[in-house]
């Protein structure tokens, strides 16, 4: 049975997401210790520095999507089943980085799928009540778990049909955001799929850092931001950062 | 208390709050664990039901976080792993916690 992490980068002409991947490759082979493939396009690729052995999928990412007016290459989830090496894979944002190895062991269970459905705002002002924004109960496709068998394959296609007519579900569950979400996409695939009567989850919350935060210092050990002219400092966290200057610290 | 004092520890108060709620988010992370391919959470319920268990029965069932029953065929092993789980996060914690004590003074 092979394990590995799968990580999608591409490069915006805004924001330089080469620099946010390599600051995520150290710290899974600090904390995570798995072989990795990066989705990747060639441009993107040109630009990384040599980052040791990991494996590279080229492909051209869809392009069409923005976040806050700025073009958003994110629409290429939907074929990590395809693109995934491994028999068992750990899917994650760039931007979420591991200080601890908490995610490790989701790789030796008996489950096919395993997505986080709650977060933690680590500024404590409850900025992802998402429930307000859509009529569906939100995931956090930032990090997931699956195993390649037939009810993984399912969720899958069922993904690329949500992905496929976004427009219709976007209406369908009255989401707020126009632009195309995983979380969303993710969110309704399975919900869909499971009968509409919930799906497997991970029983912890996804420790977020809201885009208002800017990151003053990053370490091996942990990450600071400031946020309202006051600092705060987390070690030993796993943490999703949403501010992408991340990559200037 | 000068207004410029009240604000300082006001700050201070805020500031020591979010560091303890992160911290009990990332000891309740750590509490986690998987076992027998099934997802547990190692707090004070889990490990009392298999201690309470453990007693009277050589394997037991028990719900996984995503309420799977799961056959427990080792109750010891079990229950050791959770405890060194619960332990070790808190341990973390309370580490932390001594930290936020001395702030204010």
């Amino acid at each position: 049975m092979t394990r590995g992490v799968l990580l999608f980068c591409f490069d915006t002409e805004h924001t330089r997401y080469h620099k946010i991947l390599e600051k995520c490759v150290h710290l899974i082979r600090k904390n995570i210790k798995l072989e990795i493939t990066v989705v990747t396009d060639y441009a993107t690729f040109k630009k990384t520095k040599p980052l040791g052995f990991i494996n590279y999928k080229f492909i051209e990412p869809e392009p069409g999507n923005t976040k806050m007016n700025l073009s958003w290459n994110n629409k290429d989830r939907h074929m990590a089943y395809e693109l995934s090496p491994y028999d068992t894979t750990l899917v994650m944002d760039i931007d979420y980085f591991c200080y601890t190895d908490n995610l490790l062991q989701f790789m030796d269970t008996g489950y096919d799928f395993l997505i986080p459905d709650q977060v933690h705002d680590l500024t404590q002002r409850n900025t992802f009540h998402q429930r307000v924004w859509s009529m569906i109960p939100m995931v956090w496709a930032t990090v997931f778990v699956f195993r390649k068998t037939a009810k993984s394959k399912r969720i899958f296609d069922m993904i690329k049909y949500v992905k496929q007519h976004y427009q219709y579900f976007n209406q369908l569950y009255r989401i707020f955001a126009q632009n195309l979400r995983n979380d969303y996409v993710f969110a309704i695939a399975l919900q869909q799929l499971n009968g509409f009567v919930g799906y497997d989850t991970f029983p912890f919350a996804l420790s977020t850092l809201p885009p208002d935060c800017e990151i003053v210092k990053m370490t091996d050990d942990g990450i600071a931001w400031r946020y309202n002219d006051q600092i705060n400092w987390i070690e030993q966290q796993d943490v999703h950062v949403l501010n992408k200057e991340v990559y200037n610290v | 208390m000068d207004i410029g004092s009240l604000k300082k520890q006001s700050d201070l108060s805020y500031s020591i709050a979010i560091a303890k709620r992160n911290a009990l988010e990332k000891a309740q992370s750590r509490q986690i664990i998987v076992y027998n391919e099934h997802i547990f959470r190692a707090d004070p319920q889990t490990i009392c039901v298999a201690r309470t268990l453990k007693e009277t029965q050589d394997t037991f069932f028990i719900l996984d976080t995503n309420n799977n029953p799961v056959e427990i065929t080792d109750p010891g092993d079990f229950l050791s792993k959770l405890i060194e789980r619960n332990q070790e996060s808190l341990n973390s914690y309370h580490q932390m916690y001594k930290t936020f004590e001395n702030k204010g003074d």
